[in-house]
Formats: structure tokens, C-alpha cells, sequence
């Protein structure tokens, strides 16, 4: 900001830009407008349906239009994606857009004009772009973008400049007028932006719904699952995980909050009778409860991204079959209210497992975060081919026609999880007196179920695990073996093989395209 | 002109205050349950403040998100595989490997890791390396000694401490600008990782005993 003269001021500065006085209207333009729009959109949003956010739609749109070199990073976000960082992404190529707004509507206020169109349009085509959009949703943008332009009118007229005798440079007409403009331009975005939140936090519509939900009792109700389950080890895992433990892998912005009176689930494709369902008329078939291990394909090695539930709903297959499935179909794709597609193969669905419409986890309506009202579940398979959140439509289809959302990006089109094991405790580089010690873990190989496990410590001979019980192939099985532990540091690994008698292979790859494989290990030292 | 400018930068940070708050109820809807990976740090604080990388190595990290050595991609797996997807910590990368330490660094909570570049592992003479490379219970101590089983921020990196191996790590400096252990740089510090805090540092460190 300072001036490159080497002369002490106030001597004469060179005229031409860029001059501190220009930059920073151009700032005080761009910013007031672009807050005065954001922020009665989002109050407009708040009021109408809080995702017709042009900002959330906008984000959300990237995300789905990641370009092809981009997909390394869509790879590496799958199991974690930290979606402020995109909102941050997006909130920074705004300020930079409202600030070259601001410069265009300083020369000429008909381009800052066209500048705030597009600005707006940009957002305005994002929100219309959702699946679920209705005409309606555009109305923030709007109210948005005429709000902008009084804005932006007012702050290019308060920053008016003459040219000062003095100096031969433009100074502002009226300072008083344009800090006042400025400053009260800004708190009233501030206000309206504040006034949207509140209204936002109030009106969960998602929330509100769940909470009016009473789910029948099962029709065909899960045996209750022994103690024998688990083999009470401290440091293991509950068998069945707690709603608010169980992971969350998704791209959602934000939780969809989806409102039951809007709600349908309709069946399309290549069926004879298309078919489109309330939420009361699902429930109506009757529900069913099932105790299944749910896993995501993008958990390491060892990794945290594993849960199972008692999960109530609807058997998908008979829904199917009653549409009148047409012959050479193999793919079912699952739509969720944000957009998301999910492929999931057909025969999976058809072959006798437990493929369920779930409305229910752990004896509560589908929380939020797990897809409030429904999500598929298909046994078997790694979520992102079979476990759709937030689901809205099913479409019978093939897999030569349609490429869901991670198939796009490089995952593999179907996906059988693959069998394997963790050390759950002792954790890594725990130290323990020398004596027993207890390992314990779980091991998984969903639809196979797990026959034995295996411990190897150091380069020492492989060793029977002890097996708790596993009622069913569908469950993850605890597992613990006592070691007899000696001074020193020691690697521990575990291997599983399933009910085929396939032995998990020490290969180590990655997640990506279809699941990590290799033995997990832990280090330890024993004093 | 002073403070004219002054009050511009007011107005300003009056408007930055609106956008934060418009990303505070995203935090709230989402942020709580989303990734297990995610840090619980203060919800306000934008993704870029909170974990501040510093240091002149860090110029040499690629930016592009898209890239699985950048920053952000590192933010989001846990600290072996994130190490794995940066080039300048090859060397290390194999050693960890070789030493069967992946999925325990990977699944250890909450710790820091010092990092040596590969560059920090060509100091050592070729023969010596091998040597160490070679012999996976030493090669197990190394690497255990650098890792300090809590999560360090630059405010708490000065100082003594404890390392898996055993040993003591000594930390020396201030601000952006430490020594580990008298002689090793930190070249790039405060790099997040699903669970660990890393510092880059320039020379491998050996335990004393």
C-alpha cells in the first residue's frame, strides 16, 4: 500500500493506478453487495427451503462437477470429506469475484450490473441444478440479487470522488457519507444473514419430521443377540454401535432435512408398474428387523469406518418383483434428495439376503445423519454400492446405461466386501507389563461370514484366535487371543479366513477401487 | 488517509464477521458427527486458520488439493497413508514400511510425528543408512523416536519430550522457527493429518540410547 516515491510525503504522488483510494472502494462495493445479496438469500432460503442457499448449491454443484483431475482428490475425500474446506473454497472465489464486481461497478455501473447478473445467475442455475428443485427455490436468489443491486447503487453513489486541487488526485466527494453507506450496508447484511440463521435453526424441518415418527414394532422382529457376542475385552468395541458412534461417510453440505409431507420414494426404470410411495404406506407393508455389519470402502487397513445395527424396514426385493422387473436389467440406481447416485446390482438385491428399505437403527427413527427417512441396505456390499442416505428414487436400470456418482470417479461398479480383521486392543505402541495379555478384535466377511481368525506376533508361528459367537454370516465377530507376552517390542497382525475357507491375503492395497486388503497390524511394547 | 482506511478495514472485517457466521450453522448441522477424522478445534475458526502450516518447506508442498501430497488431501487420512502420497517423504515412507509401523501410525491417536525429507536421510552416508534400513529392530527404534504420543502445537513444541522410543526429544525455538534436538530443522511445521500433527523436519534424529 505504500507509495514507491522515495521522497518524504506529502510530496506529489504519480497518478494511475492501482491507488489505495480505488482498491479500497472497490472493496467497500464489492463486499457490501455481495453480503447484501448473500444475506437475503440466505434469509430468503431459510424461509422457503434452507437448500436453495446459492452458496450451499453452489458448493454442493462443484463438488458433483469435480473434473477429471480432480477425481484423485474426490478418491482421497471419499471417507473424510471435510466439506468446510470447500465452503471455504467458495466463500474465497467470492470475495475475489465481489471485489472485481465492485471495481466494474466504480467505471460503470451497467457492468457492475451484468457483473451481479452473472454473480447471481451463477447461483441461481446451482440451485435450480438440484434434483429436488422447484421453481420456488429460485425465489431467494432473487430477492438476493434485487437487494445487491440497491446496494451496490447505494455504496457506488456514496463513493462518488472529485479531483483535489490540492493534490490532482480524486478523493471522495463525501467521506462521512461513504463510511456511513458502507458501514450501514454492511450491518444491515449482517443483520439479514443473522435473521436467516435464526430462522434456520429453528424451522429443522428434518428434525422436526423425525421427531413426529412412531415406528411400528417389527412384523418380523430379530431374536435378541446373546452375550455371547462379545468377549468382554476392555479397549474392544460394543457388538452393536451406538447411533451417535457410528461412522458417517458422505458428501452431503449439510444433513438434508427432509420433511415427510413432501417426502416420496418412486420406482422407475425399466419395470412394468412404476410405482411412488409416502413414507405411511411403507410402513404400512410391515417392517422387518435385521442385525447387520455396515462397512465403507474407503476404511484403511485397521481402520475406524465399520458399524453394525439393528436395523429395521421395508424387505426391497418383493418391491421389486411386484413392479414387474423387465428382463436384462442388472443395476438398480438409488437417488438421494441431494442428488447422490448409488449403483447397486441387481442379483445382489434379488438373491434371498437382506436387502432393506431401513427406516429404523437401533430402535429409533433413522437419525440424520444416517439418511432420515430412509437409506438402502443391502448386506454384503460396501456402501457406496449398496447403502443410499436420504433415498428418494430407485430406478431398475443396467450398469452399460448408468454410472453412478463414485463409478464416475474411478470406484469399481460393484463392490462384495472383502474379508477382514482388526486389532481393536492392545492399541498401537501401547506398553504393557510382561505376562498375558489379552488381544481382541473384530473380523468381517459380510454374507460369508468368519470361520477363524488368526494371530502372528513377531515372525512367530500363526495362532487360533478364539471365536465369540456369530449369529449370522451378516455380523462382525469378536475374536481374542491370549498371549503370553515377553520383554521388548513386538509386532502383532491378525488374519481372518471366511466361511469359503479363503484366507485373507497379507497383499497390502489401498481402498480405491474396491476395498483395501492386508493383514492389520500393531506394534506394541512390553516392559 | 490513515484512517480512512482504517474504517475501511473496519467495514471490511464487519463484513468478514457476516460470512464466518453464515458457515457457523453449517458447522453445527454437519460438523459434530461428519468425519471421525475431523478435529474438534473451534468451529469458527476458518479450515486455513486453524491448522497454519509454516516454515520454507512448506513452499515445496504442492497446493493443489487435487494432489494427495497437498495439504488439504494430507488433512483428511490418517498420517502414514498421508505421508505416503508426498514425494519428498519417499525415504521415509519405505522405512516405515520396512519397520511394519503403518497401520500403528496410522491408528495411534493424537500424536506428532517429526518427519524427515528424503533429503534428511541422504545426509546419512549411504552405508549407514543401508545398515539401518537392514536391521528392523533398530530401524523400529528411529522412527519410534520420532513420535511423541501427544498432539503438539507450535505453542507447546518447545521443550522436552517423551518419545515412543523411549527417549527424549528436545525441542528449541520459538514462533516459526524450531530445532529439534540441536541440530535438526523444522522446514515446514503444524501440518494436519487425520491423526497426527507433523513438523517436516531436515536431518533424521537418533535416539540416544
Amino acid at each position: 500500500m505504500e507509495p514507491t516515491d522515495i521522497e518524504p510525503r506529502p510530496a506529489t504522488r504519480r497518478p494511475g493506478p492501482p491507488r489505495p483510494g480505488t482498491v479500497v472502494r472497490a472493496v467497500a462495493v464489492g463486499l457490501c453487495t455481495a453480503a447484501v445479496t448473500l444475506g437475503v438469500s440466505h434469509l430468503g432460503a431459510a424461509v422457503v427451503d434452507p437448500a436453495a442457499d446459492p452458496v450451499l448449491a453452489v458448493g454442493a454443484a462443484s463438488i458433483d462437477l469435480a473434473p477429471q483431475p480432480l477425481k484423485a482428490f474426490a478418491i482421497r475425500t471419499f471417507g473424510t470429506n471435510d466439506k468446510i474446506v470447500l465452503l471455504g473454497g467458495v466463500y474465497t472465489v467470492l470475495v475475489l469475484a465481489a471485489v472485481a464486481l465492485g471495481a466494474a461497478a466504480l467505471r460503470r455501473r451497467r457492468f457492475g450490473l451484468v457483473g451481479l447478473v452473472a454473480f447471481t445467475g451463477v447461483g441461481a442455475v446451482a440451485v435450480l441444478s438440484r434434483p429436488t428443485a422447484t421453481a420456488v427455490d429460485v425465489l431467494p436468489v432473487l430477492a438476493g440479487a434485487g437487494a445487491g443491486v440497491v446496494a451496490m447503487l447505494l455504496v457506488v453513489r456514496a463513493a462518488r470522488t472529485v479531483t483535489s486541487a490540492a493534490t490532482g488526485r480524486p478523493r471522495l466527494l463525501n467521506r462521512r457519507q461513504f463510511l456511513a453507506t458502507a458501514g450501514g450496508t454492511a450491518v444491515g447484511a449482517a443483520a439479514v444473514t443473522t435473521a436467516g440463521q435464526a430462522i434456520a435453526r429453528s424451522r429443522p424441518v428434518g428434525a422436526e419430521s423425525r421427531a413426529s415418527v412412531s415406528l411400528p414394532p417389527p412384523v418380523r422382529p430379530a431374536p435378541p443377540l446373546p452375550a455371547t457376542v462379545s468377549v468382554g475385552v476392555d479397549g474392544m468395541p460394543p457388538f452393536v454401535t451406538p447411533n451417535r458412534d457410528f461412522y458417517r461417510v458422505d458428501t452431503a453440505l449439510i444433513v438434508p432435512q427432509v420433511d415427510l409431507t413432501d417426502w416420496r420414494l418412486t420406482l422407475d426404470g425399466a419395470v412394468d408398474r412404476p410405482r411412488t410411495w409416502r413414507y405411511e404406506d411403507l410402513l404400512a407393508r410391515g417392517l422387518v428387523e435385521r442385525d447387520i455389519t455396515l462397512n465403507c470402502v474407503s476404511n484403511e487397513v485397521g481402520g475406524p469406518y465399520i458399524g453394525t445395527a439393528r436395523w429395521t424396514g421395508i424387505p426391497l426385493a418383493p418391491l421389486l418383483r411386484e413392479a414387474g422387473l423387465r428382463p436384462g436389467q442388472n443395476q438398480l440406481v438409488s437417488r438421494s434428495v441431494e442428488g447422490m447416485t448409488i449403483g447397486t446390482p441387481l442379483e445382489a438385491i434379488l438373491d434371498g439376503r437382506d436387502a432393506l428399505l431401513a427406516v429404523g437403527m437401533n430402535g429409533e427413527p433413522l437419525p440424520l445423519d444416517h439418511g432420515f427417512p430412509l437409506r438402502m441396505l443391502v448386506p454384503g456390499l460396501y456402501g457406496y454400492v449398496g447403502a443410499c442416505k436420504w433415498l428418494t428414487s430407485m430406478t431398475v436400470t443396467t450398469f452399460d446405461a448408468f454410472d453412478p456418482y463414485w463409478v464416475q470417479r474411478g470406484w469399481a461398479p460393484d463392490a462384495p466386501v472383502k474379508t477382514a480383521s482388526r486389532i481393536d486392543t492392545p492399541k498401537p505402541f501401547a506398553q504393557r507389563p510382561a505376562g498375558p495379555v489379552m488381544i481382541a478384535g473384530v473380523a468381517w466377511a459380510q454374507r460369508r461370514g468368519i470361520t477363524a481368525v488368526e494371530v502372528q506376533v513377531d515372525d512367530g508361528p500363526w495362532q487360533q484366535a478364539r471365536l465369540a459367537d456369530g449369529p449370522s454370516p451378516d455380523l462382525w465377530r469378536q475374536w481374542t487371543y491370549r498371549w503370553d507376552a515377553t520383554p521388548g517390542s513386538h509386532t502383532l497382525r491378525v488374519r481372518a479366513t471366511d466361511a469359503t475357507g479363503a484366507t485373507q491375503t497379507a497383499q497390502r492395497v489401498p481402498p480405491f477401487p474396491d476395498g483395501a486388503t492386508g493383514w492389520h497390524s500393531v506394534t506394541v511394547t512390553i516392559t | 488517509m490513515n484512517r480512512r482506511l482504517f474504517a475501511a478495514a473496519g467495514v471490511i472485517a464487519l463484513l468478514g464477521l457476516s460470512a464466518c457466521g453464515g458457515s457457523d450453522t453449517d458447522d453445527t448441522a454437519s460438523g459434530g458427527t461428519t468425519a471421525p477424522t475431523m478435529s474438534a478445534t473451534a468451529p469458527s475458526a476458518s479450515p486455513s486458520m486453524m491448522s497454519a502450516q509454516f516454515g520454507p518447506g512448506c513452499a515445496a508442498v504442492p497446493t493443489d488439493p487435487a494432489n494427495p501430497g497437498s495439504f488439504d488431501a494430507m488433512a483428511k487420512v490418517p498420517v502414514a497413508t498421508a505421508a505416503s502420497g508426498n514425494p519428498v517423504l519417499s525415504t521415509l515412507v519405505t522405512a516405515v514400511k520396512k519397520a511394519n509401523l503403518v497401520d500403528s501410525l496410522n491408528g495411534a491417536q493424537g500424536v506428532t510425528v517429526f518427519a524427515p525429507t528424503n533429503d534428511a536421510f541422504a545426509k546419512i552416508p549411504k552405508a549407514d543408512l543401508d545398515k539401518v534400513l537392514a536391521d528392523d529392530a533398530t530401524l523400529e527404534k528411529v522412527l519410534t523416536y520420532h513420535v511423541v504420543p501427544t498432539q503438539l502445537s507450535p505453542d507447546t513444541l518447545a521443550g522436552t519430550h517423551k518419545t515412543l522410543q523411549g527417549g527424549d526429544v528436545t525441542v528449541t525455538g520459538s514462533d516459526m522457527s524450531f530445532t529439534v534436538d540441536g541440530t535438526s530443522m523444522v522446514v515446514c511445521g503444524n501440518v494436519s493429518t487425520a491423526n497426527a500433527t507433523v513438523y517436516i523436519v531436515d536431518a533424521v534424529l537418533m535416539p540416544k540410547s
